[in-house]
C-alpha cells in the first residue's frame, strides 16, 4: 500500500504540485485536484475517448495513465490549447459545422483532432476517421465531427497559402 | 474507488528486477493500458506497480549485426508501426500494430505488455508466431530464451513466473517477402473476432498464425510446411482445416465459436492470396 504522496506534474506549461495514491489517474488528479474537467470520465476503460490529453505532445487515455507515472511529461489538456492556431480553427469549423449536440465528447475530439492536425495539414477524409477512431460520440453520428476537421484543415491550409 | 499501490519508476533493469523479487504481489507496469483498465474495474489490486517504461534498454527497436531486428518491450505499438526496418516478411509486425485499437491506445500500449498480458483478442501473439519471434525473459535470477509459440499457455496465462518480465522480442533477419495481418473485427480499433498472421517469403517459405480463436495463437509447423510448398486452392483448404482442428473458441458478445471456426480457412485463403497479388506487383 502507498501513501498519498505529493507529485509534481506539468500541465499546460505550469508546475503544479498535486498529490496522489499510486493508483489515481491522471484523469483524477487534473479532474479533481486541478480542477480542469474539460477531459471528460466516460468509461474510465480506455475505450470512448472523452479523457484524451496530450502527453509529450502525443494524444493518450488520461483515464489509464498513473498520475505518480507522468511527472516528468509534458501534459497539455483541452484547457491549455486553446489560444494555439490549429485549436482556435477546430474550434470555429466545429462551431460552423454544428459538430456537437452534448457536447460530452467533444474535449475528446478536439485534441484527438489537435494531434492530428499538428501531424498532418491536409489529412483525407479517411485520416480524419482513422485519427478520430478511438473516440466515440454518442449523439452526432459522426458526420459533422469528421466535416468540420476537414474544414479546419482546408482553414489553415489557406492562412498558410495567404 | 482507486486501488491504492506503491508505485516505483525503475531507472535501470536491474532495479526493477530485484523490487519485482522483493515485494510480494508486486507487478510490471508499461502502457498501463490493459492493466489501469482493470485496476479502475476492480479486477486487480496489485500491492505494487515496477513502471518499465524509463528502463532505456527496455526501448527501442535495434538491428543486430546479423541482420535480426530486436524490438525492446517497452517500445510502444505506434512505434513498431511506423518503423521502416520491419519490412520484408517482417512487415506483419508494423501491419498488426497499426491496427491496435485508436491512436491513444497505441501511444500508450507496449509489445511487452501486450504479449505479457495474453488476451486471446490481441494482435501481436499471432503476428509474432508468424515473424518467427523469441521471447527474451529476466527475473533477478536469470535470463532465459522462449520461442513465440511457447510463451502462451493458456486464457491469460504465459510461461512467466512471478518476479521474471518480457524484456525484449527478438526477429530473424526479414527476408524479401511480405507479410500480412488480416483482422476481421467489428469496427476498426475493437479485438479481433478472427485475425490471420502471415510472413510469405519470396523464396517459399511461409508462416501462418491465427488469433482469436482459443487461448493461445493457432500455428502449426504441418500447415506452415504446406503453405510454403503449395499455395494452391486445395492446399490452402487443407492448412485452413489444420489449423481449425486446432481452435478452442468461445461463444463471446463478439461472435459465436462456430463462427470463428468457418471464418478460419476462408481468412487464411484471403491473406494467402493478397500475399501473393502484393508479391507480385511488388516483382
Ligand atoms: C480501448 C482499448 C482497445 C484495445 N484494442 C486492442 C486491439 O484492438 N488489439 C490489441 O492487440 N490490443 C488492444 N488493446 C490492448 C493494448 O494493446 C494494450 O496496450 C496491451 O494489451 C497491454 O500493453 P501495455 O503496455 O499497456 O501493458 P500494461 O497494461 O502495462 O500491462 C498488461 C499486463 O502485462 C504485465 N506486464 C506489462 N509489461 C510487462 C513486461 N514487460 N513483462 C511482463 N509482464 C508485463 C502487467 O503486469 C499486466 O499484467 C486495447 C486496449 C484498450 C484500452
Ligand atoms: S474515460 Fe478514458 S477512454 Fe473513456
Ligand atoms: S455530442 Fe454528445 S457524445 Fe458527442
Amino acid at each position: 500500500m502507498s501513501e498519498i504522496a505529493p507529485i509534481v506534474l506539468n500541465v499546460n506549461g505550469a508546475a503544479r504540485h498535486t498529490t496522489a495514491l499510486g493508483g489515481d489517474t491522471l484523469l483524477t488528479v487534473i479532474r479533481d485536484q486541478l480542477l480542469l474537467t474539460g477531459a471528460k470520465r466516460g468509461c474510465n476503460q480506455g475505450v470512448c475517448g472523452a479523457c484524451t490529453v496530450l502527453v509529450d505532445g502525443r494524444p493518450v487515455r488520461a483515464c489509464l495513465s498513473l498520475a505518480g507515472d507522468c511527472q516528468d511529461r509534458r501534459i497539455e489538456t483541452i484547457e491549455g490549447l486553446g489560444d494555439r492556431p490549429v485549436m482556435r480553427a477546430l474550434q470555429q469549423a466545429f462551431v460552423a459545422a454544428a459538430a456537437f449536440q452534448c457536447g460530452f465528447c467533444t474535449p475528446g475530439m478536439l485534441v484527438a483532432a489537435f494531434a492530428l492536425l499538428a501531424d498532418s495539414r491536409l489529412p483525407s477524409e479517411a485520416d480524419v476517421r482513422r485519427a478520430l477512431s478511438g473516440n466515440l460520440c454518442r449523439c452526432t453520428g459522426y458526420k459533422k465531427i469528421v466535416e468540420a476537421v476537414l474544414r479546419a484543415a482546408h482553414a489553415l491550409a489557406d492562412e498558410a497559402v495567404a | 474507488m482507486a486501488s491504492n499501490p506503491a508505485l516505483f519508476q525503475s531507472p535501470t533493469l536491474t532495479e526493477a528486477l530485484d523490487l519485482l523479487a522483493a515485494i510480494p504481489g508486486a507487478r510490471p507496469l508499461s502502457g498501463g493500458a490493459s492493466l489501469v483498465a482493470m485496476m479502475n474495474a476492480g479486477l486487480v489490486e496489485p500491492a505494487a506497480l515496477v513502471s518499465l517504461t524509463r528502463i532505456p534498454e527496455l526501448r527501442g527497436i535495434r538491428v543486430t549485426a546479423d541482420g535480426g531486428v530486436i524490438i525492446g518491450a517497452a517500445t510502444r505499438h505506434n512505434e513498431i508501426a511506423a518503423d521502416p526496418r520491419l519490412c520484408g516478411t517482417a512487415a506483419v509486425l508494423p501491419h498488426a500494430a497499426a491496427q491496435i485499437a485508436g491512436m491513444a491506445v497505441r501511444n500508450m500500449g507496449t509489445i511487452g505488455g501486450a504479449i505479457a498480458h495474453a488476451d486471446p483478442g490481441l494482435d501481436f501473439p499471432p503476428a509474432l508466431a508468424a515473424a518467427g519471434a523469441v521471447v527474451e525473459l529476466a527475473s533477478a535470477a536469470a535470463r532465459r530464451r522462449v520461442p513465440i509459440r511457447e510463451f502462451f499457455v493458456d486464457w491469460y496465462a504465459t510461461v512467466l513466473t512471478p518476479g521474471e518480465i518480457v524484456i525484449a522480442v527478438h526477429l530473424p533477419k526479414p527476408k524479401p517477402g511480405v507479410g500480412l495481418y488480416l483482422k476481421h473485427a467489428r469496427v476498426s480499433g475493437d479485438f479481433a473476432i478472427v485475425s490471420v498472421a502471415v510472413s510469405l517469403a519470396r523464396d517459399g517459405e511461409a508462416h501462418v498464425a491465427v488469433g482469436g480463436c482459443g487461448p493461445v495463437p493457432l500455428a502449426s509447423a504441418e500447415a506452415d510446411g504446406i503453405v510454403s510448398s503449395d499455395l494452391s486452392a486445395s492446399a490452402l483448404a487443407h492448412a485452413g482445416d489444420l489449423l481449425t482442428a486446432l481452435a478452442n473458441p468461445v461463444d463471446d458478445v463478439r461472435a459465436t465459436a462456430d463462427y470463428r471456426r468457418l471464418l478460419i480457412p476462408r481468412m487464411l485463403a484471403r491473406a494467402l492470396n493478397d500475399c501473393m497479388a502484393a508479391s507480385r506487383s511488388v516483382a
